[in-house]
């Protein structure tokens, strides 16, 4: 999961950098980055749906090439200049939560409500709710960053059906989907 | 897992089309979101905030159950089979418009590290692509892919079955660097 590899300046000076970017390829820049973000995502999902139906070398290729989306992935944001300092990169995931909380989720919920969607509903409402105990947690460990100091630490556990996010202890049910607490992934 | 746990992942629907839009959307913004903050987490690693970077890789991870879910609704998690196909489709489409069309709107405007980044992903999905189809009619045909180690470059992304080369042939970044899967 936290796909660390080794690097080093041979390493460094391969990668694109940041540059001035005409608007028409900054937005082919952004487009490829949903891309392969994507791709990365579905490979993932697909690796445990190989692995399910007992095709394990095809989970293990779905995940190397997830893996390599999610460099291209990072190579774009780089060259967008979308990767900067990590108390800059709190504000923007902040930012990026916080959307989806005021008005990207309640608008798909409505619609999803209105339309009578209710597998699409639970979907949405499991990531708003996750998405507002993000902000507060990037919130804290911003103010953390700003002081020159690191947040706690501590744990920080994750639901693995509706991705509730606790720092600390996993509760013995999830508050937003009931899973229980063996449901929950460490980190 | 001591007991099967009743409150099943959001299940494939039928839906009206601005919800399905919508929940595209929302896969779209929570694959992005899940990218951005596992390279954020290797940044805040290097500054010397291991626990923020810690909370950066958990949160990448509850956005990916949110894009499982998103991608579950939407009907597009198939069986293997199918999978390997479409996985195939979309590394076709990246190869032969989109990567293509970027390429050259880049040179265009010569942006150089635009160029560069689109061109290692164009190279990457060639292998893709190759992978992918063998793999497809290997799981047609009822085998599993071959137990061959997969190596990725972590700078390009290019792909190779087997054994690592020296360096890389798209990027030139050496052996030692290169991930084995």
């Amino acid at each position: 999961m936290t796909d660390t590899i080794a690097t080093g300046e041979a390493f460094e000076k391969r990668l694109p950098k940041p540059e001035e970017l005409n608007p028409m390829t900054k937005e082919s820049l952004a487009a490829a980055f949903a891309g392969e973000s994507q791709a990365a995502e579905k490979y993932l999902v697909w690796a445990e749906q190989a692995e399910a139906e007992d095709y394990p070398n095809v989970g293990r290729l779905f995940r190397a090439i997830s893996f390599a989306e999610t460099r291209h992935a990072r190579n774009h944001l780089r060259v967008m200049g979308g990767i900067n300092s990590t108390a800059e990169n709190l504000q923007a995931a902040f930012e990026g939560e916080s959307f989806e909380v005021k008005e990207m989720y309640p608008a798909y919920e409505e619609i999803a409500k209105l339309q009578g969607n209710r597998q699409a509903g639970r979907s949405i409402s499991y990531a708003l709710k996750a998405e507002a105990d993000h902000m507060g947690q990037y919130t804290e460990a911003r103010e953390a960053v700003l002081a020159g100091k690191d947040i706690d630490d501590q744990p920080v556990n994750v639901c693995l059906v509706c991705g509730h996010t606790v720092i600390g202890d996993a509760p013995d049910k999830c508050p937003y989907c009931a899973a229980g607490k063996e449901m929950y992934k460490t980190f | 897992m001591t007991e099967p746990f009743k409150n099943t992942p959001p299940a494939p629907e039928s839906k009206g089309e601005m919800t399905a839009a919508n929940v595209a959307a929302a896969l779209a913004g929570e694959s992005q979101a899940s990218q951005k903050y596992l390279a954020f987490a290797d940044v805040a690693d290097a500054e010397g905030y291991p626990n923020a970077a810690r909370l950066f890789r958990a949160v990448a991870f509850a956005e990916s159950t949110h894009a499982r879910n998103h991608l579950s609704v939407l009907g597009q998690i198939g069986s293997t089979e199918e999978n390997l196909k479409a996985a195939w489709s979309g590394e076709t489409f990246e190869i032969d418009e989109m990567y293509a069309a970027y390429n050259a709107v880049a040179k265009l405007q010569e942006n150089k590290s635009a160029q560069t980044t689109f061109r290692y992903a164009e190279a990457a999905e060639r292998d893709h692509q190759f992978i992918y189809d063998t793999a497809h009619k290997q799981v047609k045909g009822g085998q599993d892919f071959g137990p061959e180690s997969v190596w990725v470059c972590p700078v390009c992304g290019h792909t190779v079955i087997g054994t690592v080369p020296d360096y890389c042939v798209q990027c030139g970044t050496t052996k030692e660097y290169f991930k084995e899967f």
